[in-house]
């Protein structure tokens, strides 16, 4: 791939283009503005005490000693929270349950590991971390219940019980069609649970806040590592009872987010309450021993799946009944809701029923992360289509091309609502086969080969739901925010654009993208576009980088601001040149004559009528900005195929993805660099759950166990596997400029792809995989329970 | 997780180090790479009340060759055993072993003397250390002292150094002619799973001596198969010899039960990879498994 450096723009042309990123110069460098890169004058740090035990009430706190140490300056407990603050709203609530009162303190119990019960302001970070140690407080531990299959037990302790009688938040099911009665029917019927672990987003920036509180203007300057800086601000607003008007929320590089940071934390919220109260800046950076226990986790849920086909493997009914455990409180964001959107994956089954339990326990909060719910479910469908087909003989391509929407099929309702948009969902399929060499590989018999490795393919396909259908679906689901994006465009006297957008910059290369778009649209030069992100000060009001839907709305924006502010400069450079503006056309710094290309005038000198409004057509408003809001009418889904060819060692269960093989179509691809970013790092985070990451819960104690970087198996550079890309553009019919969304593909098929390649690999020795992740160990447990069986090949 | 309070002390000299172990009665630490040390003080697992950092004395990266003994100095770093000339020649065990351990940047700044004392018992230099017999010196205002590697791993974490005392040279004897190592991991370098380090010579007719087996990562301290290093002394290490070694070895372990891997699983892998690297040690004598 050529990475274009400083092109000359032609209009039109951008789009599509393998920009150097515009972002990587400072990143590159050393020069990005994280949260701690940011410093105020006479700042101060704050830490957080939390509770040590899963389930615990608070029967006494005592701060003195705490407050009594040199260089303490403000201590912040429940109460005093509970005075200050009302709880923290939930952006995207489950529809249909309770609200948990979330205050930023625990209130008399605290129902997690981790769970903040004391903030503590000093002169510097280790000071306040001393003062913690300082702090008496006496818990009561009470019984706790952190195992998700057993929380709606009867002796499960419910904890809400002021709220709730047990600790089922919600339930919902959606369907087409008659799935049972097709069920009865049906030749083969295949069923089992499936476990999704629970794993952590791991931002390589962890959360922090700046915050800076102007008593005499009455003004909360709140610098974040957030996402979403427009809700935060709202979520601020709401919790602080301040106007929207007197808070500023800045986001400037976000390093990373991954649906983690979509929304207001309760350390964001007590940095404000201090910052507040001392009139001096406050900063809380977490560290990664909190982030373990206070970033909200991810995925966590068991799929009951259950698959019927006829005899030939064409699927009659899917049921799917999923119960997903959130932890203890709802996130900012709310839980994952997807898992019910795509059951059905890319299959044409028009009956269908899904089932989706939303339950608490004494853990960490699960929030979104990347995939939301697709990955999970996805694992559960593609392994027990796998089995399907084993049972009747047919291979898993075979399976999967009977089975895959044609063409012609699409648009698709699933039971949920949800309408898959067009696309050509054998194509990918077909060019993974080719890659992979499928046919031959999957009839070669599974001997060991020389080292003494088993080799063996696994498929799995996928959609992924980019985007929202519009704010009229999400209203109907309760959702505090917006389907639109937005985008101000300002021309600057130096004859290029100033661009404003509350999309924050989280590596997904908005800077770019954006950049790229309004050159294409406006004819202005890409290195002449300055994207500002993530100022509510300064853009106009927006949703926010998430749900992979930045520019399925974005694009529309950038189009109808760019048209505008590309109008209104052919206007003024029609009065000059004399020309109809029609026949203009910008390009290189000028606009020039279509027919009589040497007739030109500068966009510097364009700009600069416009801005002081001399020398323009008469009636034209001086300036020359621009603002949209989009709307987009649909979601889009992107879609695809993936392949793993792993290499198993049968003595010890170890294995080696030898390769992986990814080909999927997100539609128009603005810059194929971006695409290929998206792709390759979402992937690393869907094999990393997929074969070690794990959070895991002591069932005793109730507490994590391995809530540390060195004890937490996220996969280094040297872990990952070599990743073989390969797309397909199909533009979507439903988007401007027929782009699809990217950003969390790559971690919805890995853990499919691997398990029914291991399958693939043993299959002689006939085991099955049915829980994350797929270790050495799980593997080799996997064969020793079929050896002992004396089932041995 | 930022440290608790403590002295900073920067000496000239050995005698200094020990005059201030001594004054602090235990409560000090020696700094070197920091590599282990700094973790667990920014975790507050450890409160020393004052470091003394031996980054400027000279002379503690001394690399010494006497005959067939080498000897090391306590702040011979990683990166030097992993890319040194004279270590490939005389202590390759070792130097296949150090790439292993931590990243690129832990190899910059960590030491075997660091290693030594931290006595993690996944770690791949302390089990180096016990295959290859050396002697461990450490001294003390009280004088100095040569502690045989087999007692000095006393349990996990945990020597036989005194806390008045400091770690002055690491002394190896001769290297076996021959040697293997294998270490399985969660992750790239990752603490070792299970780790088997094996090593001996091969007389001319073709039997076996001076074997030394050792396992990481399956006790509370890196420990010698004694047993199965029994079982294979002066035989032709032929298959039958070899399988019985990995059931002894895994026989005679108190392997843990943890979130790497389990008990059950450690034991497994201790005798599938004893085999397996008795077989490469044979492979690399010129022998070529049946």
């Amino acid at each position: 791939m050529t990475v274009v450096h400083k092109t000359v723009m032609e209009s039109g042309t951008a789009i599509g283009q393998a920009l150097a990123r515009k972002e990587d110069d400072r990143l590159l460098r050393g020069g990005g503005l994280y949260v701690d890169d940011a410093c105020a004058l006479r700042q101060f740090a704050m830490a957080v005490a939390r509770c040590p035990f899963p389930h615990a009430r608070i029967r006494h706190l005592d701060v003195r000693a705490a407050a009594a140490l040199p260089g303490v300056v403000h201590i912040l407990t429940g109460t005093e929270v509970q005075c200050l603050t009302n709880p923290i709203t939930v952006l995207r609530p489950v529809p249909g349950a309770p609200m948990l009162p979330y205050y930023a303190l625990a209130q008399e119990y605290a129902l997690h590991e981790g769970h903040a019960v004391v903030s503590i302001v000093a002169q510097s970070r280790a000071v306040a971390e001393d003062a913690i140690e300082l702090l008496e407080i006496d818990y009561e531990p009470l019984p706790h219940v952190t195992d998700m299959t057993r929380v709606l037990d009867p002796d499960a302790p419910v904890l809400h019980p002021q709220i709730m009688t047990s600790n089922l938040m919600a339930s919902k099911t959606d369907y087409s069609g008659n799935p049972r009665a097709k069920l009865a029917e049906a030749a083969l019927v295949d069923y089992d649970r499936f476990f999704v672990n629970r794993v952590a987003p791991l931002s390589m920036e962890p959360r922090g806040v700046l915050a800076s509180w102007r008593s005499g203007a009455r003004e909360l300057d709140f610098r974040s590592s957030t996402q979403v800086p427009h809700l935060v601000r709202k979520q601020l607003a709401e919790a602080l009872r301040l106007d929207e008007g007197a808070i500023r929320v800045v986001a400037s590089d976000v390093g990373g987010a991954y649906g983690m940071k979509l929304g207001l934390f309760p350390e964001e919220l007590l940095a404000a309450v201090h910052a507040m109260h001392l009139g001096h800046p406050v900063k809380w950076i977490e560290d990664r021993m909190e982030y373990f226990r206070a970033s909200t986790h991810g995925r966590e849920s068991f799929h009951d799946m259950t698959i019927g086909t006829d005899d030939q493997g064409r699927i009659l009914a899917i049921i799917n009944e999923y119960t997903n455990d959130i932890g203890a409180w709802n996130s900012p964001f709310g839980s994952s809701q997807l898992s019910s959107v795509t059951f059905t994956g890319p299959y044409h089954v028009p009956d269908a029923q899904v089932c989706r339990h939303v339950v608490l326990s004494n853990k960490t909060p699960i929030g979104a992360y990347r995939g939301y719910g697709q990955p999970e479910v996805n694992f559960a469908r593609e392994v027990l289509l796998d089995r399907v087909a084993r049972k009747l003989d047919i291979s898993p391509l075979d399976i999967r091309r009977r089975n895959l929407l044609r063409p012609e099929d699409l648009p698709w309702r699933t039971p949920s609502g949800a309408v898959y948009d067009n696309g050509d969902y054998l194509r990918p399929l077909e060019m993974l086969a080719g890659a992979t060499d499928y046919e031959a590989h999957f009839d070669r018999p599974r001997r060991p080969r020389a080292d003494g490795r088993i080799v063996g393919i696994g498929l799995s396909s996928f959609v992924e739901r980019t985007g929202y259908a519009s704010a009229r679906f999400l209203a109907r689901r309760g959702s505090h925010f917006g389907a639109h994006e937005s985008v101000t465009l300002r021309a600057n006297r130096s004859g290029g654009i100033d661009l404003y957008t509350g999309v924050s910059t989280c590596g997904q290369g908005n800077e770019t993208a954006f950049a790229q778009i309004c050159a294409a649209v406006t004819g202005v030069h890409y290195d002449a576009i300055r994207v500002h992100a993530g100022d509510t000060a300064q853009s106009p009001l927006n949703t926010g980088a998430f749900a992979s839907r930045t520019l399925i709305a974005a694009a529309g924006a950038l189009k109808q601001a760019g048209d505008a502010f590309r109008d209104k400069t052919l206007r003024i450079a029609a009065m000059v040149l004399q020309i109809s503006p029609e026949d203009l056309s910008i390009a290189k710094g000028l606009v020039h004559s279509v027919r009589e290309p040497d007739r030109t005038i500068t966009l510097v000198d364009v700009f600069n009528r416009a801005i002081t409004g001399q020398g323009i057509p008469e009636g034209l408003e001086p300036g020359l900005e621009t603002t949209a809001h989009f709307e987009p009418p649909e979601a889009s889904f992107s879609f695809g195929s993936a392949a793993a060819v792993v290499a198993v060692d049968p003595e010890t269960g170890d294995f080696d993805i030898e390769r992986f093989v990814f080909v999927h179509d997100c539609g128009v691809a603005v810059n194929p660099l971006l695409v290929e970013g998206q792709v390759r790092g979402a992937l690393v985070q869907g094999l990393g759950a997929a074969l070690s990451e794990e959070l895991r819960y002591d069932r005793e104690t109730g507490q994590l166990i391995n809530g540390s970087m060195m004890d937490y198996f996220a996969l280094t550079c040297s872990d990952v596997p070599k990743i073989e890309l390969m797309h397909t553009e199909i533009p979507s019919d439903v988007t401007t400029f027929g782009v699809r969304g990217v950003g969390e593909v790559g971690t919805i098929p890995p853990a499919a792809a691997v398990a029914n390649a291991l399958c693939d690999a043993l299959r002689d020795y006939g085991v099955a995989f049915s829980a994350l992740p797929l270790t050495p160990e799980t593997v080799w447990r996997a064969l020793q329970n079929v050896r002992n069986k004396g089932e041995t090949p | 997780m930022k440290a608790s309070d403590f002295l900073y002390h920067r000496p000239e000299s050995v005698p200094q180090v020990l005059g201030l172990l001594r004054d602090y009665a235990g409560g000090a630490r020696i700094l070197a790479g920091g590599q282990s040390l700094m973790p667990m003080m920014n975790l507050r697992l450890w409160r020393p009340a004052a470091l003394i950092d031996i980054g400027r004395i000279p002379d503690l990266e001394r690399l010494e060759q006497k005959g067939d003994v080498t000897i090391l100095g306590p702040r011979f770093p990683y990166w030097r055993i992993e890319n040194d000339r004279v270590i490939a020649e005389r202590l390759p065990l070792l130097a296949r072993m150090v790439r292993k351990v931590g990243d690129r940047q832990v190899r910059n700044r960590g030491t075997i003397g660091g290693s030594l004392v931290q006595a993690d018992p996944t770690g791949e230099m302390p089990l180096g250390t016990l295959i290859l017999g050396a002697t461990i010196h450490a001294e003390s205002i009280r004088g100095r002292r040569a502690i045989p590697v087999e007692q000095y791993f006393l349990g996990s974490y945990a020597t036989a150094i005194e806390p008045d005392e400091m770690l002055v040279a690491v002394e190896y004897p001769r290297h076996p002619a021959y040697f293997s190592f294998a270490e399985v991991n969660r992750r790239h370098n990752d603490f070792a799973v299970v780790s088997v380090a094996v090593a001996g010579d091969r007389a001319a007719d073709g039997t076996w001596h001076n074997l030394r087996i050792g396992l990481g990562g399956v006790d509370e301290t890196p420990v010698l198969a004694l047993a199965a290093m029994r079982r294979g002394e002066g035989t032709l290490l032929q298959a039958p010899d070899i399988a019985q070694m990995g059931i002894l070895a895994a026989e005679h372990i108190d392997p843990p039960d943890d979130f790497r891997a389990s008990a059950d699983y450690r034991r497994h892998l201790t005798r599938v990879h004893l085999t397996r690297v008795l077989g490469s040690m044979l492979a690399s004598a010129g022998f070529r498994e049946e």
